[in-house]
């Protein structure tokens, strides 16, 4: 089980750093994306490799932080029944699920995904678009989130498995706090903060 | 049994998709665990091809090179960066100084800038915060009726929904199959009635039950002039002065035969482009012809004003496809926050990371949903779903009514973006079936999730104003009052009118389909690809359908 839970943390750090990593692909595709729309008004200048450039960044958004999501139980549940039973269940639940549920999917599209990339890669397949993009990254980008989504998935049963055996904390519970709350919090205190403002003056 | 199995398998699929939902575990993988275990039943009945799954990673693919859904990563990162400019908070406070003095005039100005958020952040639980936070204390101190106050702001909050720029429309238009832009100039009309409707009710509730929603008293109106009057009137005179020069403006430049949509549009830019002169100037020339309120009320509106502009008017206009729209909002609200000097470097990281997570856990849903629909069909599914639903009693109206239940209870259970990525596309080919105007349809559904943002007891807009309502009884920060706490029930009373409102609102769409189809207007000047002759001479190479 140690063995299984230094894994586990080896995933969840690599997971980690993606996460810390990947959200600059968010003001990449905006910068991107506008420059698309301002080129083509101002200068008449339409480049479709920008325009796929920035559908490989949506990929690079969407795909690859799978894992660190799953990671911050960030995929939405239906739990209004589910989250009526015993913490116990809950976790066994969460067990069968990763393995049954969870694991055939993804491991087939990692299966298919690769040989659809390799091939590809090798053929050296460009978009249909004049001065597309190559095609091989944004294939690439299908068996590689899905990958870390298969090792995020392994570390999440590893952890659920060391939970019911009492060796390491409730991953299901949500890492950090969520947006929601950072918005309550910070506008508690810039509320109050005026208040003694207000209170000084008097 | 295999017979039984082979004659019912579509059915079978659909149910055992509700209870493996139900289980807790992510949706995203519930759905597509369902697609592959049927396909695998499908394969052993000899009903499917072994090869079906071996399309699955190139959907993914389609996914990613889906032009529209990038749109949702940039609107939510604007909304999320909007959220931290203060925005809300500007205008809360100079909208509510003034409209305060008028009964009820703190839910208007609620209300107003409820609509105003809406179009600019679309997020409802970012606007209900703000409101919960920062109105409800001031309802409360001045002996607002608690049930009033709080139906006000959970109604006011969910409005993001259905007023475009919102990202609901986009993610409708795009599992309906129709132009986004179509699916805001449709849903424009709706959005602003059901804010009219609002308002109505609260002028109702200030004229029968002034104790309900009273004016503020005049000593607690920061900004008045010496002389004591409310700055409302100078206001008003840099508004008729904006709405004239607009107008002249509007005839003398714009195209007559411009789109509705973009007309809308561009005289509310021009509008607010003059007034922020005006404001500018005054303020410049130390001219103090504005009341201080005034200026302060055109410098907190401008800025979201012109962010609709941005974002609504380039796609409008054509200058931008939707996509583009929110990147050029997502920049404008860049500049905004650091305008404001709200943003530093942890937050935008923030807000990056947490535009991320919410988009890769909305696009998963939707390749779940396509490993599910990729077996559905493949078994007939579709077929069965259309079957149902095109005899049930009544017809195309029939139909229309049980969408509307239906979407109405389903939200209960699941969220925006799960309806969006499951339902839409079991319902959306019957609709089509019917020939009902798709946008139309989409409006009515939009208007039917956002009721359930509101209803008790899992509305999400009522968990998030429970949230920040005053669970204990405080002592008033100014009058030094003890204020009683807000009890749920009181939150859930307070939603009753308005969702009697939106049911309204819901016939209303039903009964009216011209609120929502006057879109079509704007495509009379488009040339009908039916009429159009191609008289090409010389030979005739490459004239076939790439189809044929």
């Amino acid at each position: 089980m140690t063995a299984l839970l230094h894994i586990s943390r080896a995933i969840d750090g690599m997971n980690m750093v993606l996460g810390r990593i990947l959200p600059w692909a968010v003001i990449i595709a905006v910068l991107v994306s506008a420059g698309n729309a301002l080129s083509r008004k101002f200068f008449q200048v339409s480049s479709n490799a920008w325009l796929e450039a920035q559908l490989y960044l949506f990929g690079v958004i969407f795909l690859l932080p799978a894992g660190y999501t799953l990671l911050k139980n960030g995929h939405v549940r239906v739990d209004i029944l589910a989250s009526k039973l015993p913490r116990r269940v809950q976790l066994w639940i969460e067990i069968l699920g990763v393995v049954f549920l969870m694991f055939p999917a993804v491991l087939l599209i990692v299966w298919y995904g690769i040989p659809n990339f390799v091939a590809s890669f090798e053929s050296g397949e460009t978009s249909p678009n004049a001065g597309g993009l190559a095609r091989w990254p944004a294939k690439l980008l299908v068996p590689l989130g899905f990958g870390f989504l298969l090792l995020a998935g392994l570390s999440h049963l590893i952890k659920c498995v060391g939970f019911l055996m009492g060796r390491c904390p409730d991953p299901m519970q949500p890492a950090g706090s969520s947006e929601e709350e950072e918005l309550m919090q910070e506008l508690k205190a810039e509320l109050t903060k005026a208040d003694d403002e207000e209170g000084d003056k008097k | 049994m295999t017979a039984f199995l082979i004659e019912n398998i579509a059915p079978i699929m659909f149910f055992s998709l509700i209870v493996l939902m139900l289980l807790g575990f992510p949706v995203a993988f519930s759905l597509a665990a369902n697609g592959i275990l049927f396909a695998l039943v499908g394969m052993e009945l000899d009903l499917l091809s072994p090869s079906l799954l071996q399309v699955l990673p190139q959907r993914v693919f389609g996914i990613m090179m889906n032009d529209v859904l990038l749109a949702l990563p940039f609107f939510t990162f604007m909304g999320l960066l909007l959220e931290r400019s203060g925005m809300a908070e500007d205008l809360l406070e100079t909208v509510g100084q003034l409209f305060g003095p008028i009964r009820g005039g703190l839910a208007f100005a609620v209300i107003a800038v409820g609509a105003l958020l809406a179009a600019t952040t679309g997020v409802v639980s970012a606007s209900v915060i703000s409101m919960g936070l920062i109105s409800l204390p001031i309802m409360l101190r001045y002996g607002y009726d608690r049930s009033v106050a709080t139906g006000v702001i959970a109604a006011s909050g969910t409005l993001s929904q259905i007023i475009p720029p919102s990202l609901t429309l986009i993610i409708l238009a795009d599992q309906l199959g129709r132009p986004v832009g179509d699916m805001y100039q449709g849903a424009i009309i709706p959005g602003l009635v059901l804010t009219g409707a609002y308002m109505l009710y609260v002028a109702f509730i200030a004229l029968l039950r002034p104790r309900k929603a009273p004016s503020l008293p005049t000593e607690v109106m920061a900004g008045r002039t010496d002389k004591g009057r409310s700055g409302a009137r100078s206001l008003l005179v840099a508004f008729i002065i904006g709405s004239m020069a607009t107008w002249i403006g509007m005839s003398l430049l714009v195209d007559p035969e411009a789109t509705r949509g973009a007309r809308i549009v561009l005289s509310l830019s021009g509008w607010s482009l003059v007034v922020f002169a005006i404001a500018c100037v005054d303020r410049l020339l130390s001219l103090n012809l504005l009341s201080q309120i005034a200026q302060r009320t055109i410098f907190a509106m401008v800025p979201p004003l012109t962010l609709i502009f941005l974002v609504l008017g380039t796609i409008f206009i054509g200058v931008a496809t939707p996509t583009e729209g929110g990147a050029m909002g997502a920049l404008g609200a860049l500049v905004l926050a650091l305008a404001k000097q709200r943003l530093n470097l942890a937050r935008f990281q923030q807000a990056m990371e947490a535009t991320m997570r919410l988009t890769s856990f909305a696009i998963f849903i939707l390749v779940g949903s396509t490993v599910f629909s990729l077996t559905f069909r493949a078994v007939n599914g579709d077929l069965w779903v259309e079957h149902l639903l095109l005899n049930l009693p009544g017809g195309e109206m029939g139909f229309l009514i049980f969408v509307s239940v239906f979407v109405f209870i389903a939200a209960f259970f699941l969220d925006f973006f799960e309806l969006a990525f499951i339902v839409i596309p079991l319902i959306g080919p019957v609709a089509e079936t019917f020939g009902i105007d798709m946008v139309w349809f989409g409006v009515l559904i939009a208007v039917n999730m956002q009721t359930s943002f509101m209803h008790p007891p899992f509305g999400l807009a009522l968990f998030y104003l429970r949230s920040v309502a005053p669970a204990r009884d405080y002592a008033d920060k100014v009058t030094g009052q003890s204020i009683a706490r807000v009890t749920t029930g009181q939150i859930y009373r307070g939603s009753i009118p308005f969702i009697c409102i939106q049911l309204a609102m819901v016939i209303l769409v039903l009964m009216l389909p011209e609120m929502v189809t006057h879109y079509k207007a704007a495509h009379v000047h488009d040339v009908d690809p039916g009429s159009v002759e191609i008289n090409v001479g010389g030979a005739d190479y490459g004239s076939g359908s790439p189809f044929d």
